[in-house]
């Protein structure tokens, strides 16, 4: 039986949890450069683009460049707030991407349980690895 | 910062409408400024994240957009991504604006769109796909039915969709327009689905191609976070008046937008040689 809104997939569950993270961690993410913005210019005074040190995002691996923001050596709060942010935003679709690994392994879907991991360890090595 | 914040807003406005996303438009721009192309592309990538999540965010909650088909889908578009971005760590700069215009030039692709069939369920559907169950309906609002559709050939349609990615990931776009087509003419998907399940891959697409960016020193955050703020700001107020405009309209904006960007890229390249 289909209703109003179609099946989709026929994973409703699974449609609702994707949406809520996609909008959760864009709205997050957003609020944090907005915010790293607004203190970048308090502090300095200027809104200038730049193009080196400090304002580059540069890492060995992403989970290193999270090490580095809650490190003491780490740039001051404007850049670590929009740093932040980049990196939620990076975590958002890799979050959905994990959710579905769980899903689908929850509802023993073995097909898509392949699907699914693959395109995560495909991610986490692009992350790690370079 | 907040001139590039000003120009995001109706710069992802005019992506939002013409289909083309917030990042192929701003990028031409942000090269025509003095920006280094490496790091347009790269600030455009973490741009196109936010705004493919958002309005993803609502293809799939009101279940358009077919997530075990953009599952299957984005095997290709990740690792083509990760190709394509490898590439523009290593090539000489000039390359990227011949490169970004020759891709610009695929979006016409768009304008040619056949009418759609009624019927979206090929009788002799492919064994993968049968086995995949790349299949859904949704309720279509226009016409005011449901709509059931399987996706066709879905290798050729991976293989399509490998070299989408792979061209989102070199150029710092979304590519919507190549993977729609992709999926419209391969897969033979009706439009809405098409497009929607588009949208939501873009953003894993696009994390792919950050992934590589991340370790090269591109990703600048005086750049990213204006440009995600803007565009983001631009593609919601795009989805609002996009019902209010009518289709010719959108198409005339659509060519000019496109013609001008080629035109200015090709310029650039012409120039850097």
């Amino acid at each position: 039986m289909v209703d109003r809104h179609g099946e989709g997939n026929g994973a409703g569950a699974l449609e609702g949890l994707i949406s809520y993270i996609l909008i959760t961690g864009v709205v997050i993410s957003l609020f944090l450069e907005a915010a790293g913005l607004v203190l970048f210019y308090r502090s300095s005074g200027t809104l200038a683009i730049s193009h080196g040190g400090r304002v580059i995002i540069r890492a060995e691996d992403f989970f290193a460049l999270l090490g580095q923001l809650f490190s003491a050596a780490s740039s001051g709060w404007p850049l670590r707030l929009m740093t932040l942010g980049i990196a939620v935003l990076i975590l958002t679709p890799y979050a959905r991407a994990l959710l579905s690994v769980i899903y689908f392994a929850c509802q023993r879907n073995f097909k898509y349980l392949a699907v699914t991991l693959f395109v995560v360890i495909i991610l986490t090595v692009s992350l790690l690895v370079h | 910062m907040f001139s590039l914040l000003l120009i995001s807003i109706p710069v992802g406005l005019i992506g939002s409408l013409t289909g083309l996303g917030g990042a192929s438009i701003l990028i031409p721009l942000m090269v025509l400024f003095g920006i280094p192309v490496k790091e347009a592309i790269a600030s455009g990538m973490v741009s196109v994240i936010a705004t493919s999540s958002g309005s993803a965010s609502a293809y799939v909650r009101q279940r358009i957009a077919n997530v075990k088909i953009a599952m299957y889908l984005e095997m290709f578009t990740s690792v083509g991504a990760i190709i394509g971005a490898t590439i523009t760590t290593l090539i000489a700069p000039v390359y990227l604006y011949f490169f970004f215009a020759a891709f610009l030039m695929t979006s016409f692709l768009k304008l040619k769109r056949r009418p759609q069939p009624d019927q979206f369920s090929p009788a002799g559907r492919s064994r993968l796909s049968r086995w995949l169950t790349l299949e859904g309906s949704y309720f279509d609002e226009a016409r005011k039915e449901i709509i059931t559709y399987t996706a066709d050939r879905p290798l050729l349609g991976g293989l399509g969709m490998m070299v989408a990615g792979l061209a989102a990931g070199m150029l710092g776009i979304g590519a919507g327009a190549f993977k729609v087509t992709v999926q419209e003419h391969i897969l033979r998907l009706p439009s809405k689905v098409a497009s929607t399940t588009s949208n939501f891959i873009v953003g894993m697409t696009a994390l792919a191609g950050t992934s590589v960016y991340l370790f090269s020193g591109f990703l600048n955050l005086t750049l990213m976070a204006p440009m995600a703020i803007g565009t983001t700001l631009g593609a919601i107020a795009g989805g609002r008046v996009l019902n209010k405009l009518n289709d010719r309209m959108l198409r005339g904006l659509f060519f000019c937008v496109v013609v001008l960007l080629i035109v200015q890229m090709l310029y650039k390249g012409a120039a850097s040689w």
